[in-house]
């Protein structure tokens, strides 16, 4: 088990997962099988998520069957029927969207195995073991912070602010509950201080780099006046960085022109950029606890012979900012990445 | 150029010295040698001339699915379990059906870009028209709001029958996107791989703006039953409990197999038993000399991109009826390569003139069986579209070495 762990890049990583190892809680079982399907491994959070998984249950000895779906969703349907005909014990799934997501538990149970769902949770929530961050709760946190500062900003300026969202892909839950949390808030502070925010500005990217960059160029060149951006994940802030920064629009917190910024995710460029004032907040998916919720839901469900556990695992999430990160930073997953020179690799 | 099944009107056609004319495959070679000649023949030129037989054999592909199947068989022992060869069974049916388009189009010496976002559209709409409850929330903002949706699902959402007026729906807009596409080529006289990558880019854009890239749930149940419903099941091995668990019973006759198979024996008619069918040769093998001695040229170009259009529309019905939604996004991977990946595999010519039906069901058989063995090598997941691109590439030199051979035979 040390030895698979040695394999992991990140020290502070691995240490993590020794965590995760212990709390998982079943001693070496070599006749399990667990079959692991998912899509594309675009972004820190997913290839973190994957490595904690599958590191951790191959310590145990647990043989894992790796499945990429390519963001296919009939594509994942097809390779879980065909773990389910090789007649694996269990399957964590991270689906593309919620609702093909439903039809992949359903297959799952409806075949006697049990199935837990990582992160990107089913629409119908009440069927499976689902690990997932709580959205709304982690990104209201995350834009409470800058809208305090959007506040102190319009109390001396008496500009209005215009805040700007990058929207993920909204057949993701995930993006809809960060939209909706971004919308809570914004709505929140426009009925305490009317006039506050101007309407805000919705940016297309479907999770899509690519996208995201063509929209937020046209976006701020239509509305160059914008000054609070929220991205509905931290893996974009790149993309805003190569359109702001063209623009003299990319200025570290205190100085003129900074954009106010939050994001969602807490990966290690966002830590980076928080400790260097670039970006003044994130929400953080806690995902050392959601690896673990799954994997230990899931291997007790195996052990007790239960066929279709349903669960929802919540990991509250939390807002990492420029005021707390010197007290927060070794609970982000993204910072533990950061520190042990994860972006230098 | 000698006188084919498929080529009535060859008589008064030049020969066309592009690599993969029309021929029958299996003719000219084996006719040259004689039985004299083949007693003279060593052992090395035996295995040779076999070799060359079964490269040329329009059941090359078969043979070679037959020996990777037994020998895979043998390493990865699941992989004949009847689970799993049920369950591959069920992967073939909406990619054969999408691949038989391709293979007409490719016959055509064309090439169809568009069949990923013609499932696209045909998915977003039909699973719209059809839903029987849409998420205000979800979709007040899709154009279509108020109008054609609502609350209480799409216009057909309430009608029990609706779920099959939406697939005729589904199949009109298929046909639709194809006549677009074949009028486009033929009047305009554009490269059809410029046509259909234009209209995947705009069918595919029109299907996100239509929904806001939401997917449609709430599909009807009948509807479904299309992409997942058994006909016939069956149980293997001894009944020891009352209840047979689910995963025990194996889907034997299905609807997407029903459907998809008759979509392949229509397709197999057109080609070889209609003057249409003879005309597309004609027209994949010199489009200039088809013309010139009669075929209607641009009819068969319109009707063929019709009927490719269809047949996406077809997978995307088997598709969307088996994940239960209409999917914005259907389509939009790679699933073109997998489909003339398919197509080449079971010996289509992607320079037009040749390809059977009955090839392309092999091919998609082979392609399946890959894609089965590549994740019981439990390869890595980045490794398996390398391989498969690999193995595309060597489908596409074969089909220029079988040309190669023909003509040299010929």
């Amino acid at each position: 088990m040390f030895k698979n762990l040695r394999k992991l890049s990140v020290g502070a990583g691995a240490a993590a997962l020794l965590t995760i190892s212990g709390a998982a809680g079943v001693a070496a079982q070599s006749d399990i099988t667990i079959c692991f399907g998912f899509q594309d491994l675009e972004t820190e959070f997913w290839v973190a998520g994957h490595r904690a998984i599958t590191e951790t249950l191959r310590g145990q000895g647990i043989e894992v069957l790796e499945y990429n779906a390519n963001e296919d969703p009939n594509r994942q349907l097809e390779q879980i029927r065909e773990c389910i005909a090789q007649g694996v014990d269990g399957i964590i799934i991270i689906p593309q969207d919620g609702d093909s997501a439903n039809t992949i538990v359903a297959e799952a149970q409806s075949n006697d195995v049990p199935i837990a769902v990582f992160n990107r949770p089913p629409n119908d929530r009440s069927a499976g073991l689902i690990a997932v961050a709580d959205n709304v709760s982690a990104t209201e946190q995350a834009v409470e912070f800058i809208a305090q500062k959007a506040l102190r900003q319009y109390e001396i300026t008496g500009e209005p602010i215009t805040p700007l969202i990058l929207v993920g892909a909204l057949q993701d839950t995930n993006a809809i509950g960060r939209r909706d949390g971004f919308f809570n808030v914004i709505n929140r502070y426009n009925e305490r201080y009317p006039g506050l925010f101007n309407a805000p500005i919705e940016v297309a990217t479907e999770w899509d780099a690519a996208t995201a960059l063509a929209n937020l160029e046209a976006a701020i060149t239509a509305n160059p006046n914008v000054d609070f951006i929220f991205t509905s994940s931290d893996f974009l802030f790149p993309t805003i960085r190569s359109v702001l920064e063209p623009r003299g629009m990319w200025q570290p917190a205190g100085t003129p022109g900074h954009v106010l910024l939050a994001g969602l995710d807490g990966d290690a460029t966002a830590c980076m950029l928080i400790d260097q004032g670039y970006v003044d907040a994130t929400g953080v998916q806690d995902l050392y606890l959601e690896a673990e919720m799954t994997m230990t839901s899931l291997l007790d469900a195996i052990e007790a012979g239960e066929t279709a556990p349903n669960e929802v695992l919540l990991d509250p999430g939390f807002a990492l900012t420029a005021g707390n990160i010197y007290f927060d930073r070794s609970d982000m997953w993204g910072c533990v990445l950061y520190d042990d020179g994860f972006l230098d690799q | 150029m000698a006188r084919t099944r498929h080529d009535p009107v060859s008589t008064t056609i030049q020969r066309d010295e592009r690599p993969g004319a029309a021929e029958d495959p299996s003719g000219p070679l084996l006719k040259s040698i004689s039985p004299k000649r083949r007693d003279q023949r060593t052992p090395s030129q035996a295995v040779g001339a076999f070799f060359r037989r079964a490269l040329l054999s329009e059941n090359f592909i078969l043979y070679l699915t037959i020996i990777f199947f037994v020998v895979a068989s043998i390493f990865f022992t699941t992989l004949s379990a009847p689970r799993n060869i049920t369950n591959q069974l069920l992967n073939m049916w909406p990619l054969l059906a999408i691949a038989i388009g391709q293979t007409f189009v490719l016959i055509l010496g064309g090439i169809d870009l568009s069949q990923g976002a013609t499932m696209a559209i045909t998915s977003t709409i039909g699973g719209l028209v059809m839903s029987t409850a849409l998420d205000a929330s979800t979709y007040d903002k899709s154009p279509l709001w108020g109008t054609l949706i609502s609350e209480s699902g799409g216009i057909l959402g309430q009608d029990p029958n609706g779920w099959a007026v939406a697939v005729v729906v589904m199949l009109l807009l298929g046909l639709l996107i194809g006549w677009l596409n074949g009028t486009m080529i033929t009047r305009f006289n554009l490269a059809p791989f410029m046509v259909t990558l234009v209209s995947s880019t705009i069918f595919a854009a029109f299907a996100l703006w239509l929904t806001q890239s939401r997917n449609v749930a709430n599909l009807p149940e009948p509807f479904l039953l299309l992409g997942n419903g058994d006909i016939i099941s069956i149980f293997l091995g001894p009944k020891l409990n009352p209840d047979i668990a689910r995963r025990d019973v194996l889907p034997l006759i299905t609807y997407p197999a029903l459907i998809s198979l008759g979509l392949a024996v229509l397709a197999h008619f057109l080609l070889t038993r209609t003057s249409f069918g003879r005309q597309m040769y004609s027209v994949g093998t010199n489009r200039r000399a088809s013309t010139i001695s009669g075929v209607p040229s641009q009819r068969v170009i319109i009707m063929v991109y019709m009927f490719s259009g269809f047949c996406a529309a077809v997978a995307s019905i088997l598709y969307s009826a088996r994940l239960g939604i209409g999917q914005p996004s259907l389509g939009s991977g790679n699933i073109l390569l997998d489909v003339i990946g398919a197509a080449v595999i079971g010996g289509t010519s992607l320079f037009g003139g040749k390809g059977t039906v009955k090839g392309t069901l092999f091919g998609v058989a082979f392609f399946v069986l890959l894609l089965n063995i590549l994740n019981a090598m439990q390869l890595s997941p980045f490794i398996i579209d390398a391989v498969k691109g690999g193995i595309i590439l060597i489908a596409a030199l074969l089909d220029i070495t079988r040309t190669r051979i023909l003509n040299r035979g010929a």
